[in-house]
């Protein structure tokens, strides 16, 4: 079955979210002043578990990490070719739905009431599944995730890496 | 003193150049010779077609981007400079591909890396393909003009770690390998040329044959995107074009070119598009078939001394030690290369997440990277993509057959032994299921066991040809040997898709002289 007909076909029938930005929002992650913008509290939840061990360990700074990121991710998503984005936004709206989820997970327990473990089983399973469409779920995620990180030149302390100074120097 | 950016002064002088994306009216243009694309292809026959006295106008779908637009930094490069913000991939998403998308096509990012097409390369052209007039010899005045033109010599300064560690591997065991030339003219050895060169020391068409091909009164039009070719029996009368934004969406505004000759050199993804949509004649279905991609492996090497991927000529030594190996057409050689090592660009093409990954990237400055770049095209199994139209574009489907996984295999293998003999404490071939491995002997044993399969092994690709193959035998080939249309007395194609098969070397060099020598031949033609 190809990719797009097995999403429609899964998302048929289903309006109901089973995240709501009204009963999950935290304080860590500043999805009140974007609680219209699409995803964002999703990817809160997705971004801690892909970059474990790379976001900064003091608290304020993790925040901040987060925070870029997911602005990084929404702008990222925005630019993408409509074929593409197209493509990542009906997996993105699995994600949020219950019978998406199920579908996606075996699941319809919510990934925000979900924790690390079993956040990082499901991206497990979908890494090592025999089903492409797993497969690309997971590795679309996570080149989104790792690039949007990676972009921002205040997550390369760890990395040790600096791009040369001499245009600012020159100018 | 800040640097000079030779395309913003040339606009301040009143080079005629028009950002379509600010038209709110339809137009129609006029010239000689329309080309559209501004890459390897476009930029060298818009410069010969000028200098013989034609009238040109280059059509860009990419944004004019320049020195002072390059701010060193992955984030604003990808989105500004490549195809689909460096995201793009095949069908099925096994292959990673990365294909310049503004004025100057790839050649404003690539790596400098210049290569003259390979004799054996040349000689299955000859024999297997039809292709006619491009011996070693009939080509070499072209590519010494080109090389003249574009400052292109051996990189004469010490290579950086990176590349150094590719070096050493061959000289411990044996192996070929070579000094790269590069088209540099007072190169500041950063490493940044595929983010944009800041200070145009790469001679990109940017910055040398479309500002010539300006100076001399063609016009450039950046942000059309090319849509179709109208046609009547055998002549092309218009191109047609949209306007779109900084992310190729359609703005709303056509335009319209025309011209005596018309010349695609979109590259070797949206030459084979643009045919396809226009629903040109094609007999013998050959349109957007045999796409190639060299597609590379990676693997990584963790070295105890600091390698520094990141600074210095991103590449200037490779090996052939097994391009060629088994002839043309047995099995599929690779070429051993470096590429730069920049944050994104590393986190994105290695696997895992979480604290593997983490850890990865703490090791970043440590990290060597060696690529194989698998030669495609010439083995029976081996017979590249196929470019299809979709409902916004168009998409590549590239299977990834079993000819090439036994060539991934062995390419790994000789990754591994090769940066094992250059001093590595620790080798990770980029595939899933792989750990580091602390020896060649371990290596050797893993890689022979690993599991290969797409989705799972990391493959990316840099050089896109194909698809449009040249040719004097009808049933093998679009084009004929000089890049014209079979089909069409007033339509030729200059860029990397008339290669029948990849070319087992970097492709930039190979697009050049071709295209100097046919588009000489064309200016002869029309000046007639």
């Amino acid at each position: 079955m190809e990719r797009r007909t097995f999403i429609t076909t899964a998302l048929a029938g289903t309006a109901c979210l089973a995240l709501g930005v009204n009963y999950y929002s935290t304080s860590d992650i500043s999805v009140n002043r974007q609680q219209d913008s699409k995803h964002r509290l999703l990817f809160s939840v997705l971004v801690p578990v892909f970059l474990d061990g790379a976001l900064p360990d003091v608290a304020a700074l993790k925040r901040d990490a987060i925070n870029r990121t997911l602005d990084t991710i929404e702008h990222t998503i925005s630019i993408l070719p409509l074929d593409t984005k197209a493509e990542i936004e009906q997996l993105l709206e699995m994600l949020e739905g219950r019978l998406g989820l199920l579908i996606l997970t075996g699941s319809v327990t919510p990934l925000m009431m979900r924790n690390q473990a079993e956040l990082v089983d499901m991206l497990q399973s979908w890494r090592s599944s025999y089903l492409d469409l797993m497969v690309t779920a997971y590795q679309g995620l996570r080149e989104i995730v790792m690039a949007s990180y990676y972009a921002s030149p205040e997550h390369w302390s760890r990395l040790h890496y600096a791009k040369p100074s001499f245009l600012e120097d020159m100018n | 003193m800040a640097i000079k950016d030779p395309v913003k002064a040339g606009i301040d002088s009143g080079w005629a150049h028009l950002n379509a994306a600010s038209l709110t009216e339809n137009q129609t243009l006029e010239a000689d010779v329309v080309i559209v694309g501004s890459g390897a292809g476009g930029g060298v026959a818009a410069e010969i077609l000028t200098q013989a006295g034609l009238s040109v106008i280059i059509v860009e779908g990419g944004p004019l981007k320049s020195s002072s637009d390059f701010n060193m930094e992955e984030r604003r490069a990808y989105p500004d400079l490549y195809q689909q913000a460096a995201g793009m991939k095949t069908t099925d998403k096994a292959i990673g591909i990365f294909q310049g998308r503004a004025v100057g096509g790839s050649t404003t990012v690539n790596w400098t890396t210049s290569i003259r097409t390979p004799e054996p390369a040349l000689e299955y052209w000859a024999q297997a393909k039809s292709v006619q007039g491009l011996s070693k010899a009939e080509l070499e005045p072209w590519f010494d003009k080109m090389e003249q033109r574009l400052n292109i010599s051996e990189w004469a300064y010490a290579p950086n770690r990176n590349n150094q560690a590719l070096k050493q591997g061959c000289e411990q065991l044996g192996w070929e390998y070579t000094v790269i030339k590069r088209n540099v003219a007072g190169c500041w050895n950063t490493g940044y040329c595929g983010m944009g060169c800041p200070v145009n020391a790469k001679q990109s068409m940017l910055v040398t044959t479309i500002p010539s091909a300006l100076e001399a009164g063609a016009t450039l039009v950046s942000q059309a995107q090319v849509v179709k070719l109208e046609h009547h029996k055998d002549k092309i009368f218009a191109v047609k074009a949209q306007t779109v934004d900084g992310n190729m969406r359609p703005l709303g505004v056509e335009l319209m070119f025309k011209a005596k000759h018309y010349i695609l050199a979109a590259g070797a993804i949206h030459t084979p598009t643009i045919m396809l949509r226009s629903k040109l004649p094609d007999p013998h279905e050959i349109i957007g078939k045999r796409t190639f991609l060299h597609p590379t492996l990676l693997s990584g090497a963790v070295f105890s001394d600091p390698i520094n991927g990141h600074s210095g000529a991103p590449q200037s030594i490779y090996s052939d030690e097994f391009v060629w190996q088994d002839g043309a057409d047995g099995e599929l050689g690779y070429k051993l290369e470096v590429p730069p090592i920049h944050p994104v660009l590393i986190a994105s093409k290695t696997i895992g997440y979480g604290q593997s990954h983490a850890q990865l990237m703490e090791k970043f400055n440590q990290l060597q990277v060696t690529i194989a770049l698998v030669r495609d095209g010439y083995h029976e199994n081996s017979q590249g993509g196929q470019v299809r139209l979709t409902d916004h574009g168009s998409t590549l489907d590239y299977p990834l057959t079993d000819a090439f996984w036994r060539a991934a295999r062995r390419a790994y293998a000789s990754m591994a032994e090769l940066q094992f003999a250059a001093g590595a404490e620790q080798v990770l071939p980029i595939s899933e299921g792989m750990p580091y491995l602390s020896s060649w002997q371990q290596a050797k044993k893993a890689i022979a066991e690993m599991e290969l399969a797409p989705l799972k092994t990391v493959v990316a690709s840099a050089h896109v040809m194909g698809g449009c193959a040249m040719g004097e035998d009808l049933k093998l080939s679009m084009v004929n040997s000089f890049g014209e249309s079979h089909y069409f007395d007033n339509l030729s194609v200059m860029d990397g898709s008339i290669f029948p098969t990849s070319l087992g070397a970097n492709p930039q060099l190979s697009i050049y002289g071709i295209t100097a020598r046919n588009a000489t031949r064309l200016a002869e033609k029309l000046t007639a």
